[in-house]
């Protein structure tokens, strides 16, 4: 899509994977509201924020290509983006997409604040602007579903039953909020949830997929434990970590397929 | 008297957590043998269980299924980290808030901050009865246990090369792999205090960390023994009974040290925060035949009701001889992590 930073592979088929549309309450950026539950309902306000953001943010990148750096406080881009319902929207609904914004809003504030051209920083408004768009897109396509009842109910408590093949989805998502907190330059929050990931997610489904292919357990053991956290620690850039994330979840895919399989095989309990 | 009579018997009372506690308690020491689910009255009602996280998913299975036998009988659950729910029940007991019926918790150092904190109702004699002699306590129940082991890699050592002692294991020559930010190394390191005092468990720790390979967690340091990068590890027996079920080439086994805390069981347990006798009746399911066979046989826990059979590959607790510890005494980790981290082990 663009030299900067790869898009969120996951609007199209994948759009469907349960792991996109797990509840999840916790969020970093204030409470989340309740017209995420409401989607259809928002979609007009939705749309109304993109276009103010769009253009906010054009606003600002043109005083900087008129009158210079110090014309600009880049730290708006980010009150722009927080200040959103919309944020909160693409943040339950698809966290690849929430995650490519965050990495478009950097992209246009570190050009500004490493003084590149203005033709360098409107590449980046042209990446976060098709990130802002594609995620509109997503919200539109998850009303859809939610109007049929195929989307759940973002919740505030985390009582939903977790079935071990549930748990791969949830891992899935977590490592998707990795990538998010990472384009959100919040190294240590990403670092945080790799680690609680693992140990209490991931932990509660190795030992049964351990008993079907235990090199795979293996190799995501080090992925878990050494690959992704370093590539964090390695200041790795938005998109190369990414690549290490995307690797996993092709794997926690088969993972998911095997432990499926399991449970199927499973004596009853009476 | 016949456990099927004796149950049946009960049930022509009414509930036996219904019956008068003085006949109950009659009845009680004749109870020692696994009970079925069949033999055990409906449920019929609502309870609520916060239920600690673990063995992603088969905790569940066996609610389902004991919902699905009880059609009647309606369970709302409240799910999360272990020690999170524990500090839970007790903050929402100081608020003068009682949302939890029951508490099913992954490890007996949750239940310890619970019973500590006097909430705890205790169990008819009939229920403790059925659990083995050291695993008997008057307000919760051991559900399943998992007893700490030495996984060694085959190629490289034979059994009798590895000390019985876990504290002769810091004087040899061994190389270990462990995984010291893991909940159950510190229980386990937890007891080792308990039994063995501050100092000697500092000491140990210092030795051991000398030449041991630090794993995240304790499935890893598993395979790490298993590749052969260390000698021996510090590990829960189901790791490795997991691995050789995956890997039956695996060049790996299990030691167990004796009488100490390098073979301590722990336990995962529940209690019941009211005298409700569908409370206790339902914690009678979990301690039925049907569930303890499946959490052995699905799960690699060893259960812990008289007369049922251990995992495959695993040896009798008896010839094992764990220590004998209070477990709730596990519950306090604090002094266990101070300790750790100024022997700059965490």
């Amino acid at each position: 899509m663009n030299l900067f930073f790869k898009p969120a592979k996951a609007l199209g088929a994948s759009f469907l994977i349960a792991s996109a549309f797990i509840s999840q309450p916790l969020f970093a950026n204030g409470p989340i509201g309740e017209h995420v539950n409401h989607l259809q309902a928002n979609l007009k306000s939705y749309n109304e924020e993109v276009e103010w953001m769009v253009g906010k943010v054009d606003t600002l990148v043109s005083t900087y290509e008129s009158k210079g750096a110090k014309a600009v406080n880049t730290d708006d881009l980010i009150e722009y983006w927080e200040s959103v319902k919309f944020h909160s929207a693409i943040e339950t609904n698809l966290v690849p997409i929430y995650a490519s914004i965050w990495q478009g809003l950097y992209g246009v504030k570190m050009a500004i604040d490493g003084g590149k051209s203005a033709a360098e920083v409107r590449t980046q408004q042209h990446a976060m602007n098709t990130a802002l768009w594609q995620g509109l897109g997503a919200v539109k396509l998850a009303a859809k579903f939610q109007q049929k009842g195929l989307l759940k109910a973002v919740t505030a408590t985390a009582s939903k039953e977790m079935t071990q093949s549930a748990t791969i989805d949830e891992i899935k998502h977590k490592l998707d909020r990795v990538i998010a907190k990472l384009a959100e330059r919040l190294q240590d929050e990403a670092t945080e949830i790799v680690h609680d990931t693992y140990l209490h997610l991931f932990e509660g489904v190795e030992g049964t997929l351990i008993e079907q292919d235990a090199n795979l357990v293996e190799t995501l053991e080090k992925d878990f434990n050494v690959t992704l956290p370093k590539a964090i620690a390695d200041n790795k850039s938005v998109d190369e970590v990414r690549d290490v994330v995307t690797d996993m979840q092709t794997k926690l895919d088969r993972a998911k397929g095997l432990i499926e399989k399991a449970e199927k095989n499973r004596k009853d309990v009476f | 008297m016949e456990r099927r009579t004796f149950i049946q018997g009960l049930a022509a009372l009414g509930v036996m957590g219904s019956l008068p506690l003085p006949l109950s308690q009659a009845f009680a020491n004749t109870v020692n043998n696994p009970v079925s689910v069949d033999d055990l009255p409906k449920l019929k009602g609502d309870l609520t269980l916060y239920l600690g996280r673990g063995e992603g998913g088969l905790y569940e299975n066996v609610l389902q299924a004991i919902q699905k036998n009880n059609p009647d009988f309606n369970l709302a659950i409240r799910r999360g980290p272990t020690a999170a729910l524990a500090n839970t029940i007790v903050a929402e007991a100081k608020a003068g808030v009682k949302r939890a019926d029951l508490f099913w918790a992954v490890d007996s150092g949750a239940i310890g901050l619970v019973t500590d904190a006097g909430l705890a109702k205790p169990l008819p004699n009939d229920l403790s009865a059925q659990l083995q002699p050291q695993f008997k306590y008057k307000e919760w129940a051991p559900v399943t246990g998992r007893i700490r082991t030495l996984p060694y890699n085959t190629s490289r050592l034979t059994k009798d090369q590895i000390p019985t002692s876990i504290m002769e294991i810091a004087e040899s020559d061994l190389s270990i792999g462990w995984a010291p930010a893991y909940a159950s190394f510190q229980s386990f390191v937890t007891a080792m205090r308990i039994l063995e005092g501050d100092d000697k468990t500092a000491k140990w720790l210092k030795k051991v960390k000398k030449r041991a390979k630090t794993y995240a967690g304790e499935l890893g340091v598993v395979m790490g023994v298993e590749r052969g990068e260390v000698d021996i590890g510090f590990a829960n027996h189901y790791y490795t009974l997991r691995l050789k079920s995956g890997k039956p080439d695996a060049k790996l086994d299990l030691a167990f040290t004796q009488n100490d805390a390098g073979c301590l069981v722990n336990a995962s347990g529940i209690l019941t925060l009211n005298s409700d006798p569908l409370a206790t009746n339902f914690m009678r399911y979990l301690l039925s035949k049907e569930v303890q066979g499946y959490l052995a046989r699905e799960a690699y826990e060893i259960p812990l009701v008289n007369g049922i059979e251990q995992p495959d590959g695993l040896p009798s607790l008896s010839s094992v001889l764990p220590p004998k510890i209070d477990l709730t005494q596990l519950a306090d980790l604090r002094p266990t992590i101070d300790l750790m981290r100024s022997n700059g082990v965490l």
